[in-house]
């Protein structure tokens, strides 16, 4: 599959989970998609492609509170939370966060909302062309917090009627945005 | 009668008078099929579930190994692994870890491994509190109740019932709206995860590889629940193990789109190890847990079991769980999986009821995305229940002493023929039995049995025919020969106009199958000899049957009845070789093109559950009705079970067949057809006693006697 083509399956794959995606022009629109999202405070974990974007001081500057560093006391009040992705999977739309810094697992759980920035570089066939990758961050560190996102939360539990949002984010936002990183590893 | 089996049946009774439930389940059955086939489009099952199966299969060969390339792996990144060979042991370690801890809250993710050992009971004993946050889980904990089902826990419930439940919970009151509810939920459970000092999980992946763990979920309480308490306690059944992470995304792949129909689920969690918590390493115990899984690893006729991954199809399209619910078709697990665990890790006695209950009809086998036999497992163990417990006294003296006597039986059977004409009024139904035969046909009449049967008139049929193209041994089968004796006159006459001489062996006698499913093993066994020495003593090219399961019996029963016996064994498998159903022999050796006239009928065809799942027909019959003119039409469900299953609807089970039937006859009704077609006797007796008992219009026949009617039009 060529590149257009992983990008296209991938959209089609997230939105038919139920996933949001958005495609900025540039990182100053990115950033002023987040602000229409952000309806309070946002947890910024840190995060290398979300450094280099300037994320932190270009939402504060436009306005808006950011809860940073130790997200356990704030994440739950969070408006919204902010990560990066390390790489996806078209065919199912999966995001896959390096989550082991626990401020990344708290600002894609615990907040309603969750803003995942993706580079279209990093968008893998599937499952199983993951693996090696998988392999990879095992063999990097001692130990791992792998998340593979497909969508946000979601239960059939009570009459088997599907409700979005339960215990985790009830919408899960894609940015699509080019020049964020292209190494899978990194988030 | 036991009073377990007594209880039984009471639960069976009240669970039939519910009728809201068995429509959820119905629904829910038909919504799974429809999502599961769109899963897996584009993708070959039968090559993703061999792969799996092949993968367990070396997993439980090298289970001691992967063991210890598991607890090596997790322990050097900072992982505790305990071994627990019992339940007991599973709890007191949690429970001791609780205490020292001094651990008040427990949030738990959903683990049926947590169900099998009532380890919440064990939590609180120590006095701390146990909060469910699956939201199935939750409010079945809330309501003192245990799951229905594997993936679904509260399937049984209403969102009434919930509303009340959570009512009582927040002290107002809760509408019964549902995604009002789960916002309940969502809100009542997020104080637990920064509140508890301990999170349990399960785990549906352990991988020898890195010693980590994956969870497969939907709702993100178990990634709350394994980050935000210090301590994460993973309890982990040892048939969970995997050599590599490849081997993970085999299973990943077959998981969530056998289970809930989705690619994937929500989240999947890769954890391995002492990761970051509060600014210090997370304080992981992985709890391996044996509990019976190396006693089915010894089993030869059960250890396929293991493979299994957990995704609850069985249940999904079985027709007795969606006739009874999990609750009385389960213990902790639930359906056909839920009976062969049971068995293992609960003990036979559990499983007792349940293994009698399965109607056999394999639906369950052809979604399994292990490849597991699960019929032929629960078969197995009810052989061993009537090993252990007998197969109950009056059968068991009518297996030994009459089915093994041939003669008799025969000679036996000629006299009901003659005994039952004062309430067959001389028609060939019974509409009405006295006192308290009376159940058995005020919801399905009966077929008298024939005055004579076929045996005695076989020899008088004429056979039209010259130079014979081949020469076929017909083996009729008990209710073809003594209550259906046309159907043979049918086969006769529509095989002759094919070029096939057919001959009728006497010595041929009952196929042994309701003795083996009855757990009579060894009268099976000595009805096999009788039968491989019957069928083949004339030589014939083929032996063609009429009833499926007569047909599996001598297929594949006989030749692993007798494999160990040297001097039946290579017999057995020659007449396995030859056998072969009545409509694949016609479609796939005999040209029926310029035989069949055209008849104007409107047809529907109801597959055999071992015609199709057994012995893979199903597109031949259609074949040839189509070719005989017939317009055929496809009723929902086609391949559903007709609930007859032998004596399962005689005596064993009459209340839950009679309900599986209400649904087949609702499905052949809808399907506008003027004639249900079948290839099977048993079926044949169930769904035409059911249409009569209604006055309906649709005629029910065996395929042979359509074939027959054309053949006299052509």
């Amino acid at each position: 599959m060529n590149e257009t083509n992983l990008i296209r399956t991938f959209c089609d794959a997230a939105e038919a989970v139920g996933a949001e995606i958005l495609r900025p022009a540039g990182s100053e629109q990115a950033l002023g998609m987040i602000r229409e999202l952000a309806t309070g405070p946002v947890a910024l974990p840190a995060f290398p492609s979300g450094e280099r974007l300037g994320l932190a001081a270009g939402l504060a500057g436009l306005g808006i509170e950011l809860l940073t560093g130790d997200l356990r006391a704030g994440a739950a009040a969070a408006a919204l939370g902010i990560t990066g992705v390390n790489f996806a999977l078209a065919a199912t739309g999966t995001l896959v966060l390096e989550s082991t810094p626990e401020p990344i697992r708290l600002a894609s759980t615990l907040p309603e909302r969750h803003v995942a920035l993706l580079d279209p570089k990093k968008i893998i066939p599937d499952l199983v062309a993951a693996t090696p990758l998988l392999r990879q961050f095992h063999q990097q560190q001692p130990q791992n917090y792998l998340a593979y996102i497909t969508g946000p939360s979601r239960t059939a539990d009570i009459e088997r009627v599907l409700t979005i949002g339960v215990h985790g984010p009830k919408e899960l936002y894609i940015l699509l945005l080019e020049g964020l990183s292209d190494d899978p590893l990194e988030m | 009668m036991k009073t377990r089996t007594k209880q039984y049946k009471q639960r069976v009774d009240a669970a039939l008078a519910t009728p809201k439930l068995q429509q959820a389940l119905h629904q829910f059955g038909d919504a799974y099929l429809l999502a599961r086939e769109k899963a897996f489009e584009g993708f070959d099952f039968e090559q993703l579930r061999a792969d799996v199966a092949q993968m367990k299969d070396c997993v439980l060969v090298d289970r001691q190994q992967l063991q210890e390339q598991f607890i090596a792996n997790a322990e050097a990144a900072g992982a505790r692994v305990f071994l627990a060979k019992t339940a007991e042991d599973a709890n007191r370690y949690i429970a001791d870890l609780v205490r020292e801890r001094g651990v008040r809250l427990v949030v738990k993710s959903k683990s049926m491994a947590s169900e099998e050992i009532h380890l919440n009971r064990a939590i609180e004993k120590t006095g701390a509190k146990a909060l469910e946050t699956d939201l199935g889980e939750w409010i079945i904990q809330l309501a003192g109740q245990r799951p229905s089902h594997m993936v679904m826990p509260a399937i049984h419930m209403f969102k009434e019932e919930v509303a009340e439940l959570f009512s009582k919970q927040t002290g107002r009151e809760e509408p019964a709206e549902i995604e009002h509810l789960v916002q309940v939920a969502r809100e009542q459970l997020r104080q637990g995860y920064l509140e508890a000092d301990m999170g349990i999980s399960g785990a549906n992946l352990a991988i020898a590889e890195t010693g980590g763990i994956a969870l497969v979920t939907n709702e993100g309480n178990a990634r709350l629940a394994t980050t935000l308490p210090k301590i994460h306690v993973a309890l982990v059944g040892i048939e969970k193990l995997v050599p590599t992470l490849e081997d993970a995304a085999r299973v990943l792949q077959v998981l969530p789109r056998n289970a809930t129909g989705q690619q994937l689920t929500s989240y999947v969690s890769w954890i391995r190890g002492a990761v970051p918590c509060d600014g210090k390493a997370k304080e992981l115990h992985i709890v391996l847990l044996d509990n019976g899984r190396g006693a089915l690893a010894e089993s030869d006729k059960c250890r396929d079991a293991l493979r299994c991954i957990k995704c609850g199809a069985c249940a999904n399209v079985c027709p007795v769980y969606q006739s009874v619910g999990g609750h009385v078709f389960g213990h902790i697990y639930i359906g056909a999986i839920g009976i062969i665990l049971t068995a293992f890790y609960h003990g036979l006695d559990k499983a007792a009821e349940l293994v009698r209950a399965c109607i056999g009809c394999r639906a369950c086998v052809s979604v399994c995305p292990s490849r597991i036999d699960l019929e032929g497992i629960i078969l197995h163990l009810r052989e061993t229940l009537g090993d252990e417990e007998g197969v109950g006294a009056a059968k068991s003296l009518v297996f030994r002493k009459v089915l093994r006597n041939r003669a008799l039986f025969h000679t036996l059977l000629r006299t009901a023929a003659k005994l039952q004409k004062p309430v067959t009024r001389g028609e060939r139904t019974i509409r009405h039995l006295p006192l308290f035969f009376n159940s058995l046909t005020e919801w399905r009449s009966l077929p008298a049995i024939a005055d004579k049967p076929l045996r005695d008139t076989f020899a008088a049929i004429p056979q039209q025919i010259g130079k014979p193209q081949y020469t076929v041994a017909f083996f009729a089968g008990c209710l073809n020969d003594f209550v259906y004796p046309e159907m043979g006159e049918s086969l006769v006459k529509v095989l002759n106009r094919l070029g096939v001489r057919v001959t009728f062996p006497k010595k041929q006698n009952c196929c042994g199958v309701p003795a083996l499913y009855s757990g009579d093993r060894e009268t099976a066994t000595e009805l096999a000899r009788q039968n491989v020495e019957a069928l083949l003593a004339g030589s014939p090219d083929f032996i063609v049957t009429t009833c499926p399961t007569c047909t599996m019996a001598l297929q594949r029963d006989f030749v692993d009845q007798l494999k160990d016996n040297p001097a039946w064994a290579a017999r057995a498998e020659e007449l396995s070789a030859k056998t072969i159903d009545v409509a694949r022999l016609i479609h796939q050796y005999l040209d029926a093109g310029d035989v069949l006239g055209e008849v104007a009928e409107k047809v529907t065809y109801h597959d055999s559950c071992h015609l199709k799942r057994g012995a893979g027909v199903w597109q031949e019959p259609r074949a040839l009705l189509e070719q005989s003119g017939r317009e055929l039409v496809e009723m929902a469900h086609a391949d559903r079970c007709c609930g007859f299953g032998g004596s399962y609807s005689f005596s064993s089970h009459p209340e839950i067949a009679r309900r599986i039937l209400d649904d087949k006859l609702h499905d052949i009704e809808q399907s506008g057809a003027t004639c249900v077609a079948m290839d099977c006797p048993g079926c044949l007796l169930q769904i035409a006693g059911g249409l009569d008992n209604r006055r309906s219009k649709v005629r029910a026949r065996h395929t042979i006697e359509l074939l027959a009617e054309s053949v006299g039009k052509g």
